[in-house]
């Protein structure tokens, strides 16, 4: 029984991590119709900031003040992504928008290139980690097993941040500009909404739940290189299951992706992947635009 | 059992292959009188015109990705050993050594076309490096076609010269074979453990993995009686989220995980798995904890985990006192790179070397620049004093073998990271856990994956309960 349990909040923990690169995912090709290839070195970066800032800190903070203090540094490592992203936006994608779907797919994956090599050049190919936070909040026992409370607080962050995107997107007066330009952009245009900024901050906002991710993974993994490759992968199966697009497809896709590797990883590991790829290929035949996707 | 029983039996194992306990192992290797193991004629002049145009190499390593953890340490070997030779005037004196590097994360199909490439239009002499068992047999079979000498310093999996290159001519690999991994591992898991029974595994998903669970497997079976593995888990290459994997093995409760997860990945693993409370439930046998670079794994590493390195080399041992040869190459390459070699590292910078001491020997024979067949001559049976003790190349499969060795990891003071406890070191003459020459090989009369296997099957006497 107390496997049934940590098997589920396995599954939710990662689910948290991957609904959060998804939705980024799906906001940023839902507003700018890119495909960012790019996304899940965002996720490492964040990782990478994350990681090296919370080691700074330990290192310089007073030995009195609590190692729960660093938790303050989870959200600069996504704060740090936003900005790349921010910066990155206007010099780099803002000219391929007009192009086709090939060009953007393109910079995009040499945006990744680069951000991979760009990681190594700056923090070397030695793992780097952050196990102190999960440290600091102890462990849980669940019939006699341990689990870390700190996954627990997690699978809490991806909820907030869940609710948090949504009453974003649908609540307030930003949202509805970036749904107004996602659904036409030369109207929005027209009606005097400032297309350019909302791209740039749709991209930002994308950038900040990838770091997000990474921010919150880098505790109890460790970032290393390669992680965001591993990752993106899963990520578009998340999307393609959810609909490309829709942020309420990612959290079901996330969800979906998720219960099903645990459950394959448990039972029949061979399958796998076998099986998550399945799934995809079953919701394409049948609802070629995803659960959540816009209908052509 | 009790105490005195588990020594007897520990004493059985050692026995059984030579194998020691400690650091004083060092040196119980056979293999010092094999032909070929004479010291290099470092003093003598090269014979003959040697031209001055330099010698390119090209080395295809890992050089992002979780893998780089592998391919940086075995990319730093390299330059060292080439820095060195240029320092000295290069190859005989007179011939620099120029390197390409390529980096091996490009995937199979693009490290075949770069192989193509450095040998095509760049005009290797030389090809060495590859880190990734899928990658030495796409690529061994191109080197022989193009005709371009390579020692390939890992992907070491036995398919290499059992099936992919089944009569090698230019390709030789420097590190131990694959199967004497899982096999090492075994052995040392017996050494510590005799009274593990319930096995569980997780492994790659991919031929490494593969091969360490069937070997290890079959060696344990051999040398402890009624083992059963309870539990299988097979996380791709890459993996980071391991949590689920851990949940399952911890609900399956064995008494000895064996892992073949390496890299990055390793890392991820056991930060995981150490919240978990997997290693206070268990005993860990792994195969390549210790494999990357040495400061990779943090001090919070659990004690007394087998830490393998592909039973090859970690740099503490053999020890100062016994084989001053590793002391003078850990103090070079820490001074060169400020940090420890690993055994990628003793693999590349023996594989510049052993081609070294091969044009030596062969310019003294004929004189001038020796051509590729002289100098694969002087390879061929070549013995060699690398830092991770003594090196034998086998003239039949051009395969390299040195004594194999694992340890417990231990907290010792004066390393920021775990190293290996002294008293902990297994080491294992190299012939016996790999098949003999003769062994026939995989479709020679045997289906086994490997010729080693077919081997510890029909040679290895059953422990008896």
């Amino acid at each position: 029984m107390e496997i049934v349990v940590i098997q589920v909040l396995n599954s939710l923990f990662y689910a948290a991590v991957l609904f959060l690169i998804a939705a980024g995912l799906s906001l940023i090709f839902g507003v700018m119709g890119i495909v960012n290839m790019a996304h899940g070195s965002f996720y490492a970066l964040g990782a990478y900031v994350t990681a090296w800032s919370v080691a700074a800190a330990a290192g310089a903070l007073p030995a009195a003040l609590p190692p729960a203090a660093l938790f303050i540094l989870l959200p600069l490592g996504a704060i740090a992504v936003a900005l790349i992203g921010l910066a990155i936006e206007p010099v780099l994608l803002r000219r391929f928008y007009q192009r086709p779907e090939e060009y953007q797919l393109l910079v995009t994956f040499g945006l990744l290139l680069v951000l991979e090599d760009a990681i190594r050049l700056v923090w070397g190919g030695t793992p780097r980690t952050a196990s102190g936070l999960v440290d600091s909040l102890g462990l849980l026992q669940i019939g006699g097993m341990p689990y870390p409370v700190y996954n627990l607080a997690m699978i809490g962050v991806g909820i907030v941040a869940a609710l948090g995107l949504w009453a974003f997107v649908y609540r307030t007066r930003f949202g509805v500009l970036l749904r107004a330009t996602a659904q036409d952009r030369r109207m929005a245009a027209a009606l005097g909404i400032d297309v350019g900024r909302i791209y740039s901050l749709a991209f930002g906002l994308g950038c900040f739940m990838a770091g997000l991710a990474g921010a919150i993974v880098v505790p109890s993994q460790a970032a290393i290189l390669g992680m965001g490759v591993e990752v993106i992968v899963l990520s578009f199966v998340v999307v393609v299951i959810g609909g490309l697009g829709s942020l309420e497809g990612a959290l079901v896709g996330a969800l979906i992706v998720s219960a099903l590797r645990t459950i394959t990883i448990q039972f029949w590991e061979e399958i796998e992947l076998a099986a998550l790829y399945l799934i995809a290929a079953i919701v394409l035949l049948i609802l070629p635009t995803g659960l959540f996707g816009k209908k052509a | 059992m009790d105490k005195e029983q588990i020594q007897q039996e520990r004493r059985g194992f050692l026995k059984q292959f030579g194998a020691t306990v400690g650091a004083a192992g060092f040196g119980a290797a056979g293999l010092a009188s094999v032909a070929g193991s004479r010291p290099a004629h470092a003093a003598a002049a090269p014979k003959g015109n040697i031209p001055s145009r330099p010698i390119k190499v090209g080395h295809i390593t890992f050089l992002t990705g979780a893998a780089e953890l592998l391919g940086g340490p075995g990319q730093h070997g390299h330059i060292l050993a080439q820095e060195e030779i240029n320092a000295q005037g290069g190859l005989l004196g007179k011939r620099k050594i120029e390197t390409i590097f390529a980096d091996e994360a490009a995937g199979t199909d693009s490290n075949v076309k770069e192989l193509r490439r450095m040998k095509l239009s760049e005009k290797i002499d030389l090809f060495t490096g590859v880190i990734s068992s899928g990658n030495t047999p796409a690529l061994g079979p191109v080197a022989e076609e193009l005709k371009v000498l390579t020692l390939f310093n890992d992907g070491c999996t036995d398919f290499l010269f059992d099936k992919a290159v089944p009569n090698p001519k230019y390709t030789f690999r420097v590190t131990n074979i694959q199967s004497a991994d899982g096999v090492t591992a075994a052995i040392g898991a017996a050494t510590h453990w005799p009274k593990a029974r319930r096995i569980a595994s997780i492994q790659p998903d991919y031929s490494y993995g593969r091969n360490v669970f069937e070997h290890f497997v079959l060696a344990l079976g051999k040398l402890l009686p009624g083992i059963q593995v309870v539990s299988e888990s097979w996380p791709k290459l890459g993996t980071t989220d391991f949590t689920s994997h851990i949940t399952k093995i911890l609900s399956a409760k064995p008494d000895l995980l064996v892992v073949g997860v390496w890299g990055g990945d390793y890392v991820a693993f056991y930060k995981q798995a150490l919240r978990y409370g997997l290693f206070d439930k268990m005993k860990v046998a792994t195969t390549l904890a210790f494999g990357g670079y040495p400061h990779a794994i943090g001090k919070d590493h659990p004690e007394g985990v087998l830490a393998g390195v592909h039973a090859n080399y970690h740099f503490l041992y053999p020890s100062a006192e016994r084989w001053p040869i590793n002391k003078s190459f850990v103090e070079r390459y820490h001074k060169r790179w400020n940090e420890y070699p690993s055994f990628e590292s003793d693999g590349a910078y023996t594989a510049l070397y052993l081609y070294k001491q091969a044009v030596e020997k062969a310019n003294q024979l004929v004189g001038g620049w020796p051509e590729d067949e002289a100098i694969i001559a002087m390879l061929e049976g070549a013995g060699f004093n690398s830092p991770a003790g003594y090196l034998y190349v086998r003239a039949d499969n051009h395969q390299g073998y040195k004594d194999a060795v694992t340890g417990l990891s231990r907290n010792l003071p004066g390393y920021d990271f775990p190293v290996w406890d002294p008293a902990s070191i297994v080491t294992i003459p190299i012939r016996s856990i790999t098949a003999p020459p003769s062994w026939p090989k995989p479709g020679q009369g045997h289906n086994e994956s490997t010729a080693a296997a077919d081997w510890i099957k029909k040679t290895w006497p059953q422990a008896k309960a």
